[in-house]
Order: C-alpha cells, then structure tokens, then sequence
C-alpha cells in the first residue's frame, strides 16, 4: 500500500461526506431537524480530517521520493531541497487543486467551530454551500486532475519543479494567493444562505463582513507577495505588469474592496442590500473566474505553466454559479428594500457610493481590457495586445481619484456634512497638497502628472494624519498621555482607526507606485573588467564573473563595486542559475540593494566567458514604500477584522444602539466635538 | 466672517495648486530628454520575441536594436506618433502594446469610458431619486425642528446616554472642557 492509495481513499470519502453534509444540512434546514444539522457540522469536520489525511499523503509521497506517482515524478526531483519538495505539492494544478480543496475544509471547519456567532437560521445553508462548492472541486480532484494517479512504470527520479518556482517566494506566494481566491467562498455561502432565509439583518451582516475582511486580508497579503516575487525573480525592474493573471487576482479584491465599503451603509443606514448581495456574489464568480483563466490558458501569461484541460469545469462551474445566483437573487428580490432613506448627496453615503462607482469601474476596466484580446480574436482573427499602457491610462487615473475620494470620505459624516465643517477639515490636506505641488518642481520634478498623483497623496495622507491627530488630541484634553490616547483610539474605535491606517497603506503603496513609475531610470551596458558605468548617481565597477557548479545546478555571478557619494558601498553579485534539467530556462539571481527608499536592481542580462557581462541597472526610487504600504494595508485589515469584545447588554431605548453601534461616529465624544454633531443628533 | 475667511484660504490654496500645475503642464514636454523620449516609445511597443515584456523592459537583441531605431528616428526629427507609426506599418498591429484608437480596437477604450459614464449617470439619477423620495416624505419635512419633549425626560435620556458613554469608554466619563 502506498500513501498516494491512502490519497485516492481519503478523497473518495472527503467527495462523499461533502455530498452527504449538502443534503443532510439543507433537511436540516427545511424539516427543521436540529438532529440533521448538528450531523452536518460533524461531516463538515470529516470532509475537513479527509482531505488533511490526502494532502499528508500527498506531501508524504513527495517527501519519500515516490516516482510511481505521477504528479510526485513531474513536480521533484532527488536533487531538490526538502522544502522546495514539500512546496511541489501546490507546484502544479493537480496539488494546487486539492491545497485549494483543504483550505476550504479548513476554513468550512474553522466556521462550524465559531457557528455560534452566526445568526443560526443560516448555518445549515452556509455549510450547504461551502459542502457545494467543496463537492466540485472533490469531483475534479478523483476524476480529471487527480494528484494521486500512478504511473505503470515508477521513475528512477523525477523531472523537478520549475525552476522559476524554485525561490523563497514559491513557499509563501501561490499558497496566500490560492488561500485568497478559496476565501471568498466563505462570504459568498453567507450570500447564499442569506438570500434563501431571507435573513439579512445586523447580525448576518456582522458575520459575513468579519469573514469577508479576512479574505480580503488574505488577498492583499497574495497580491503584494505576487508583486514582490515579480520583483524578485522576473528581472524587468518592476513588479505588476497587468499580466492577465495578476488581473484576474485583482478583480476580487476589488469588488471585495467596494463591498466593505458600502456594507456599511447597510450597517448604519440599511440601504443597499442588493448591491451588497451583488459584490458579494461578483467576487466569488470572479475568482473561480480567475482560476478558469489560470489553468485553461485561453489567455498569454507569464503564468503559462499552469495551463490544462480542467479550464471547460471550470467554466461550467462558474456558468452554474452565476445562474443559481442570479435564480435567487430574482426569487428573494422583492423582500429586499431598504430600511431608511438618503439625506443628502455631500454624506458619507454619498461618499460610499462614489467610492463604489470607481472601484466596480476599476474592476470592469480591468476585466475588459483582460478579455479583450479574445473578443478581438473572435472577430478580427488578430491576436492584439491589452498591456500596461492600457491599464495605466485607463486605471490611473481612476485610481489617483480614488485616493483623493478616500481622504475626503472619512470626514463626511453620515447623512449630512456642513459645508462649514468640511472646509475645516479640508484645510490641513489641502494645505499638504499645495505645498506638496509647489516643492515638487523646485526639486526638480517636472511632469504634471507626477505632481497631480503626489499632490493627491499628501492630500489624502494629510487627511488621514490630522483627523488622527484631532481624536488623540482629544483623548490628551481627557488627560491621556498622547501614545495611550493613539493606542486608545485603536483600542476602541477598531475599525474606523484600523481603516485609516489601511488607507495611509494604501497611500504609501500609491507614492511607491507612482515614483517608481515616472521616476526609474534604467541603462544597459556590457561592461569588461575595470570598466564602471554611472547610473543617476551610482557607479558601478565590474570586475569579472564568478561560475560555481554544483551537481544539479550552475551558478554564476557577476562580481561589481556600488560606489554611492564618492565611497564604495558594497560588492554585488547580480546572476543567473541554470538547472542541469532546465538548461534554456536560467533563472535570475537579481540584486537588490536599497539605499533610503531607493532600489539600486542589478540584472545580469547576458555575459560572455568569464570576463564579460551585460548589465542591466534600474534605479526605483520609492520602490520600498510598495512593501511597506502592503504591510500597513495588511495590519489595518487584521485591527478591522480583530473581534472586538462582546458588548455589555445595554437597553435599547433612546436608539442608543444607534449611537453606539460599533465603529462609527465616535471618533471623539459628540458631545465634546462639533464635528460630530450631525451624525448623532 | 470667520466663514467668509476660511472660504477665502481654500480658494487660494486651490488657485495656487492649478497654477503651479498649468505652469508644469506648460514647460514639462520640453525639458524631456532623448533617453526619456526613447523609453516612452518604447514602452508602447510590444517585444515579439519574449513573453509580455514591452522594447523599453526586453533585454533581447532585438529589442536593444528597435531603441537603436527609436533613438536615431527621434534624432532626425520624428514625433513619438510618427516612430510609432513606422513600426506599426513594419509589424501591424500586433507590434503595440494597448490597443489602437481606430477600428474595432476603439471599442477596448470606449467601453470602460462609457461604462464610467454611464456609472456616474447612475449614481446621479440613483441620488436623485432617493433625494426627491425624501422631499415628498412628510414625516421627514420637519425633522430639523425640535420635536417637543418633556424636558425631564430630555434629561433623564441624556443621562442615561452619558452613563453608557462612559461605560464605553473611559474618556467620556472624565469632565472635559469644550473642544474647538
């Protein structure tokens, strides 16, 4: 018996405990069965122990070396390192497919433990749902992509992995990514479940946005991870290139972005439940999309590898998604109207709305410029190219408003600002942008549009910073030392606090991008020993190259000075490796030194014996300022997403469960601050 | 006054921002250098031999040549759209890296325009309605008025409110001055 029969076994029993939760959980529900539900988060729990058991057995087949199974003999090798090996079980589509499978049992598993903080009339159909979507993928897992078939004849050793997949970020990107994409799931079986009861209250509300913060935290900790591989591996001295597959990672988070938004209008204000159920709903369907475009390769990428046969399951599975949906969504239409009216346009709301306008915007220009190469195909019979001057043409600028947007909403109040107050609360930003604007050109920065977008920034960021600054004020007046008043504000106003320092992230990313963008400089030369070349500022001497042979894999390195402001800084070592299995595919070996928050990226893009070399230098400035932003966007989600302790039971009378419904308003007291008064009275 | 004051700064803040903006409009296009000039061509065009990567980003031979051949047109006297131009008429369409604003490809650019459009249509007759739902409202006409209330009930109310803010959070429970 080997552990891949262990595999096949677990799976087949993982597919029929999932088949039988779906309909156990939805008798439950309908009979009103509690016995029957209560059986249902036990066999969760099973599919959830059967596919840890498959991916134990998959991972113990990788790490004992067993070529009889296929996908083990495809994906590893002797030579590989044990933990490139044991990360082989996501490096191709059939493990990938059962990583996805177990992250979901996991997380269906992670929701019967906490069911009892979701509203109880929906946890059958969320299991139901979560088991469905399970059941698909379990059925393309024992059928058409299993990671378990054996081959007739077991390989004496095995092909290996990609070597483009052998790098540290192999370990941590496609699981966060994968982890992401499954996450939405969650959100989308709370949709489900809300349209078939009909419930969609505070309470369901409350569940489905804590879920739906966590994939979006998963998403954008996969997102800059992605770009950060990019950066690290791919050798083109950026780190999005709008590939159709980073697309298809950003339009759920997108669409995930604009329903935390305006979910809390439905929190404060009970407006938009359809448009709630609609974003929720669009960003299930657009990673399951994302994936189909992935593995059926319909579409040129630098992702190419993954490419399969499983793309049509994927698309049906999708086509089925979004008509069971749309069937719902018509059959519960009528029960959905609001529960209060719009006040004024100059509102948070108001705000809200736009900020979903331009973000769906975003997303459809994303997704069109995605597609449009098929359509083109289909009619024109040309293959044309939707690349990054499309992208940034049509999405900066949406993206450059939507930064401005962010650091004037969070000062409306809800349902109606002064004009008066938002010219007070306007004045510092606008202040940081005019200065911003004026210091620009006497440093030397000449394009308008660089001077727009940074303008934009230190408006946002000023916006941000000084409504900060205003609560701790507040909080010190009370007698609060001012790093206690800040922890305080964090402390009780998780998610409004937690939401800005998401958008000072988000404003830090948007400054890397933009520097790097306008700003790089880039140069090429092939250099011989003692000859240097300069770089906007930096020097670079080159003295030879260095080539190491190991068994599997030959390294070699070009050996140069970096001499910055007269001094030398430090030796680099910008090269390639060539596996022996992979030889026309080297890989890169890039330097990356970074001095302030400028990048110095060395390439080694050719050499010649060992006394030669192409070099190609970039110099990014701001570069840093993109991790650093993903990390603060990242911390914010994770303070928003924190439970917050349970409330002490207050009674409800006066409507105070209005004033103190969560994260809102209170910034500062109402009754100490003017600011707040229209939102409260 | 005071509101005249501060409507006033914000003004001239902002007449300050466009006017260094327009300023920098006017001047920029002519302090781009022929290395900048060459990037931004050859960044608009695609690299036939490698794997989505434009001439400016392609370290393959015949990328360095195309910038060889971007950097001598531009030289001689060429626009951006003429060097672009000549390769087009070299490659086809293929050869660009976003669609052209001609044809059929127009439709790749109008589409998520006329989608914003239509969007910001939305939003406004969306706003609209629900705005004019509100003045038809006769409940809602005088909710700006003080509604009469017994005034130890105010007080008893606003009491109750302050000690659940206090229960809250310890900073509403100290006596504090006005703020602003």
């Amino acid at each position: 018996m080997y552990f891949s029969d262990i595999g096949i076994i677990s799976l087949i029993l993982a597919l029929g405990f999932a088949v039988f939760t779906m309909v156990v959980a939805t008798l439950g529900a309908t009979r009103e069965l509690p016995q029957l539900v209560a059986s249902a988060k036990r066999s969760v729990l099973t599919v959830a122990f059967f596919l840890i058991l498959a991916s134990a057995a998959l991972i113990a087949s990788f790490l004992t070396h067993d070529f009889g199974v296929s996908y083990v003999a495809q994906h590893s090798n002797l030579a590989m390192p044990w933990y490139y090996t044991a990360s082989a079980f996501y490096g191709g589509q059939e493990g990938s497919l059962l990583y996805w499978a177990l992250m979901l049992s996991i997380f269906s598993a992670i929701f019967v433990f906490t069911a009892k903080r979701a509203p109880t009339v929906l946890v059958p159909y969320v299991m139901a749902t979560l088991m469905g979507i399970e059941t698909f993928l379990l059925i393309v897992l024992t059928t058409v992509s299993n990671p378990f078939v054996r081959l007739p004849v077991p390989l004496a050793d095995g092909v290996g992995l990609n070597p483009l997949l052998m790098d540290p970020g192999m370990l941590i990107h496609p699981p966060m990514l994968l982890m992401g994409y499954m996450s939405f799931s969650v959100p989308f079986a709370f949709a489900v479940a809300a349209m078939i009861t009909g419930k969609l209250d505070s309470e369901w509300l409350r569940s489905i946005r804590g879920w739906m913060l966590a994939a979006w935290s998963i998403q954008t900790l996969g997102l800059v991870l992605g770009a950060w591989w990019a950066y690290h591996v791919l050798g083109w001295g950026g780190y999005w290139g709008w590939d159709p597959v980073e697309n298809a990672a950003l339009l759920p988070w997108l669409t995930a972005t604009a329903f935390l938004h305006s979910s809390m209008v439905q929190e404060r204000r009970g407006m938009l439940k359809v448009w709630n159920l609609s974003l929720v709903i669009a960003s299930f369907a657009l990673s399951i999309f994302g994936t189909f475009e992935v593995r059926s390769g319909i579409i040129n990428s630098v992702h190419s590898f993954a490419y399969s046969a499983i793309g049509a399951y994927f698309l049906a599975f999708l086509v089925i998604v979004i008509v069971f949906s749309i069937g719902l969504f018509i059959f519960r239409l009528p029960k959905l109207q609001p529960e209060q009216e719009f006040d004024s346009v100059i509102s948070r709301e108001g705000s809200f709305l736009f900020n979903n306008l331009l973000l769906v915007g975003a997303m459809f220009a994303t997704l069109w410029g995605t597609i449009f190469p098929l359509i083109s195909n289909a009619v024109r019979h040309e293959t044309l190219t939707v690349g990054p001057p499309f992208y940034n043409q049509v999405d900066g600028p949406i993206f450059i408003v939507l930064i401005l947007a962010m650091g004037i909403g969070p000062l409306l109040a809800w349902r109606h600002t002064s004009t008066r107050a938002l010219r007070r609360n306007l004045g510092i930003p606008a202040l940081a942008a005019a200065i911003c604007a004026a210091v620009l050109p006497l440093l030397g920065i000449r394009d308008i549009w660089a001077n727009i977008a940074f303008a934009v920034c230190s408006f946002s960021a000023g916006a941000i910073l000084y409504e900060m600054w205003r609560g701790v004020r507040v909080r010190h007046r009370h007698g609060e030392p001012y790093l206690f008043a800040l922890y305080m504000l964090f402390e009780r106003y998780r998610q409004r606090y937690g939401g800005y320092l998401v958008h000072l992230g988000l404003v830090m990313l948007a400054v890397g991008i933009i520097g790097s963008h306008f700003f790089q400089v880039q140069q090429d030369a092939v250099l011989k020993p003692g000859q240097k070349m300069d770089v906007a500022g930096y020097k670079l001497v080159y003295f030879g190259n260095i080539d190491r042979t190991y068994p599997d894999v030959e390294i070699l390195t070009a050996q140069l000075q970096v001499w910055h402001d007269g001094q030398l800084q430090q030796y680099i070592y910008p090269g390639r490796q060539l596996y022996a299995r992979f030889a026309n595919q080297p890989t890169s070996l890039i330097s990356i030194t970074t001095y302030g928050l400028t990048d110095l990226y060395v390439f080694l893009a050719n050499w010649n014996g060992p006394s030669e070399a192409t070099i190609r230098v970039f110099v990014n400035p701001l570069v840093p300022l993109v991790w650093l932003g993903g990390i603060v966007m990242l911390l914010g989600g994770i303070i928003c997403w924190w439970p917050q302790r349970r409330k002490r039971s207050i009674p409800d009378r006066v409507g105070a469960g209005v004033v103190l419904g969560g994260e809102g308003t209170l910034a500062s007291p109402p009754s100490l601050s003017n600011d707040n008064k229209e939102a409260t009275t | 006054m005071r509101k005249r004051r501060s409507l006033l700064i914000f003004l001239a803040v902002a007449a300050i921002i466009s006017s260094i903006w327009f300023y920098t409009f006017l001047i920029s296009p002519a302090r781009q250098t022929l290395d900048q000039r060459v990037h931004d061509v050859a960044s608009q065009l695609k690299c036939l031999v490698c794997q989505g990567e434009s001439v400016a980003d392609s370290p393959a031979t015949l990328s360095q040549q195309m910038r060889g051949v971007i950097r001598q047109q531009l030289q001689s006297g060429k626009s951006e759209q003429e060097v672009i131009q000549y390769f087009v008429s070299r490659y086809g369409d293929r050869i660009l890296l976003s669609p052209p604003w001609q044809g059929l490809t127009l439709l790749a650019w109008l589409v998520p325009i006329a989608l914003m459009l239509g969007g910001i249509l939305l939003l406004f007759l969306v706003l609209r309605s629900w705005q004019s739902q509100l003045d038809k409202s006769p409940l809602d006409a005088d909710r700006t008025e003080s509604v009469d209330i017994d005034q130890n009930e105010l007080a008893y109310y606003q009491k109750q409110v302050a000690q659940e803010l206090a229960a809250e959070d310890s900073v509403f429970s100290r006596p504090g001055s006005e703020v602003d």
